[in-house]
């Protein structure tokens, strides 16, 4: 048992690693631009982490990246480069927005469980197609789920400056969510909520199910080695299609625990991108549930502190964008030695 | 650990002996700063209030804005800041929430409402400067001289949906109009989108096909389609909210503008003499240079003097009281637009 959670602990750590070149290229960036970049990331450190309050913050940040991240890993495994999840996350966030502001009168656990369920059935049917497509025609699922992000952005985007706009306002947003379709705060006055238990909840199930089930066992075979789980009796084709189906599922899933825990409502500009932050953290995390948790950790604290020490110090925002471009291009620098060891 | 972090955070925070007030925080909105419009406007009145008013101060920018509402706003708190201006529109109930939590922290949220002792709602008198807008189209359309205009009052406006907020700029436009000529025509149309610039296109050029010399937009990112139009067409059209006549320069007649740098620098001024106006809403007209037609540097010398003179004049007729231009919001639709 211990052996086989020891490579996993690797992965973690190897999810890390390429934040700490990326803080030594961001030091460089913040000595030249004048600042001392030992007490700035000490404060970066201290809002990220610095406290109840910071932590809980950060933990924020990083539930939409758990699910995204999760929603990468599990096509990523089975050799499946989805990048649908951000399309997958305004879906879901609209769902959810929608039966959220619905039913004021239904019971919470039920509008909750509707909320949920209906965002994750949204994403999963939004990727059908394009795994079909790669299934049975060859069709490149880089190319359509990419496609399908613009459409999904465009249709919500199109869906809530005008139907589901809320009366009387100028601004593209829904009605916010009633009282019994909010996901409950895990410690007030914080903004953490339970969306925060249920993602990191099922990052951790995906773990057990990879390494431990048939069915996670067969995903890695496809991916690893698609011709030899033919010759072995797995029908790649169905495995591809049910992991874009389910990849899609999380990615709804992440947007309904985004609209009905944090926003509470759908508003222009639902994601920042964390869908596609989301393939970092898988390709930093090379699909290990632990990774994820790691990277989406370090991804979150990178968001809430990035946005607090403007408070304190006269770093711009951008000191923060060059730290997250450069984790990517640590990440896939990664990626790209493995394939050559494959290769 | 932990603590000696904090004492290093509050060493490096901005808290210096001399100023009088706690700092200000200012929370940009989506768009970030650089976006030549909404937010740096806002950013150079917080600017120069902190130079005015001897603040200290500091903006927030956040790619996630829209999720760190509460998080940022208490962060803030937490910190010491005095007053917390946010730009961000979907932070107000977020913020009204916060608030609650922090009664020695000020609050300050743009263009909606939000309750609470110690925070302050900007609202813009839209229809004033919409007023003005309609005066002068009418009286650009019905002069021939001019390029492009067919001399007969026939001018339109394009809404981004039909609801209260937006029909406070219509309204004013009408009735601005009917000032200078009670037989204008003002063809009224409603996108029902706020970010669709084919859509804006299409309904304006059916507007200019149908005889209208320019057209107002209040429809956001749908209203670019507009500006499109009138320049394909030699028509005019006027924008909104910002300065937008160099979008299409001499295609847009003027703009609309609300001053957002005016609205934050007011407010810190206040807040600087121990006067926030907590639990109030302060609405900025043209009196208090809140809203106002923009110089019109692409087509001011395409228009006759004695237009710009009458247009003027109406404007001080408001700001003396003698017009009073109506407010659909407080007053409910008027008899001439149902």
């Amino acid at each position: 048992m211990m052996r086989a959670l020891r490579p996993r602990v690797a992965d973690g750590l190897g999810a890390a690693a390429p934040f700490v070149f990326a803080l030594a290229i961001g030091a460089v960036v913040l000595f030249a631009a004048g600042f001392e970049p030992l007490s700035v990331y000490r404060l970066m450190i201290e809002e990220g982490f610095g406290g109840e309050r910071r932590i809980a913050a950060t933990l924020t940040a990083s539930t939409p990246l758990l699910l995204t991240g999760l929603a990468a890993a599990i096509a990523f495994r089975s050799g499946v480069f989805n990048v649908g999840a951000e399309g997958c996350f305004y879906l879901g966030g609209l769902t959810a927005a929608v039966i959220g502001f619905s039913a004021p009168s239904w019971p919470s656990a039920l509008v909750l469980g509707a909320g949920l369920g209906a965002a994750a059935l949204i994403g999963g049917l939004w990727l059908l197609g394009p795994g079909l497509l790669r299934a049975r025609l060859g069709v490149d699922e880089v190319v359509t789920t990419l496609m399908l992000n613009f459409i999904a952005v465009g249709i919500t985007s199109w869906l809530v400056n005008g139907p589901l706009l809320a009366r009387g306002s100028a601004n593209s947003a829904t009605p916010a969510i009633a009282l019994n379709a909010t996901l409950p705060r895990l410690l007030p006055p914080t903004t953490l909520h339970l969306g925060f238990a249920i993602s990191l909840a099922l990052v951790i199930a995906y773990g057990v199910w990879g390494r431990f089930t048939v069915g996670g066992f067969r995903s890695r075979l496809v991916g690893t080695n698609p011709r030899f789980a033919r010759a072995v009796g797995i029908e790649p084709e169905r495995v591809l299609v049910a992991t874009m189906v389910v990849s899609g599922a999380v990615g709804g899933l992440a947007g309904a625990i985004h609209a009905l825990g944090l926003v509470h409502r759908f508003v222009g500009g639902f994601s920042p991108g964390y869908g596609f932050t989301g393939i970092a953290i898988a390709l930093l995390a090379r699909n290990s549930a632990l990774g994820v948790i790691v990277a989406s950790i370090l991804f979150g604290a990178l968001s809430s502190a990035g946005a607090s020490i403007q408070l304190f110090s006269n770093v711009p925002i951008e000191i923060v964008q060059i730290l997250q471009g450069a984790v990517m291009v640590f990440a896939t620098a990664k990626l790209g030695r493995l394939w050559r060891r494959a290769g | 650990m932990i603590s000696a972090l904090s004492a290093l955070a509050l060493g490096l925070a901005i808290l210096p002996a001399g100023a009088a007030e706690k700092p200000v925080a200012l929370i940009i909105a989506q768009g970030g700063l650089g976006d030549q419009s909404y937010n740096d406007l806002a950013y150079s009145g917080f600017k120069k209030a902190l130079a005015q008013d001897k603040l200290e101060g500091k903006a927030v920018e956040s790619k996630d804005v829209v999720a760190q509402a509460a998080d940022i706003l208490r962060r803030a708190s937490d910190a010491g800041f005095g007053l917390v201006v946010d730009l961000e529109y979907s932070h107000g109930d977020p913020l009204a929430a916060v608030a609650k939590d922090y009664p020695d922290t000020d609050y300050v949220i743009l263009n909606q409402v939000k309750p609470g002792a110690n925070v302050a709602s900007i609202l813009f008198q839209e229809q004033e400067g919409s007023y003005l807008a309609g005066a002068l189209a009418t009286l650009v359309a019905k002069d021939a001289s001019i390029k492009g205009m067919s001399g007969k009052p026939v001018i339109g406006v394009i809404g981004g949906t039909k609801s209260v907020g937006i029909d406070k700029f219509i309204v004013g436009y009408i009735e601005g109009a009917r000032a200078v000529d009670p037989n204008v025509e003002v063809k009224v149309a409603y996108s029902n989108n706020f970010g669709d610039p084919a859509l804006g296109l299409q309904m304006a050029k059916a507007m200019f096909d149908g005889g209208a010399n320019v057209v107002y937009q209040v429809a956001g990112g749908t209203g670019l389609g507009v500006i499109q139009a009138a320049k394909d067409a030699g028509k005019f059209a006027i924008g909104v909210d910002t300065d937008q006549d160099g979008v299409a320069p001499g295609a847009v007649l003027t703009s609309m503008i609300k001053r957002t740098d005016v609205a934050v620098e007011t407010v810190m001024k206040d807040y600087a003499g121990h006067a926030f106006p907590g639990g109030k809403t302060v609405t900025l007209g043209l009196a208090q240079n809140g809203v106002g037609l923009s110089p019109m540097s692409h087509t001011k010398d395409k228009i006759p003097a004695a237009t710009l003179a009458k247009v003027d004049d109406l404007k001080t007729k408001i700001l003396s009281g003698e017009i009073k231009v109506w407010n659909a919001v407080d007053q409910g639709y008027p008899p001439f637009f149902k």
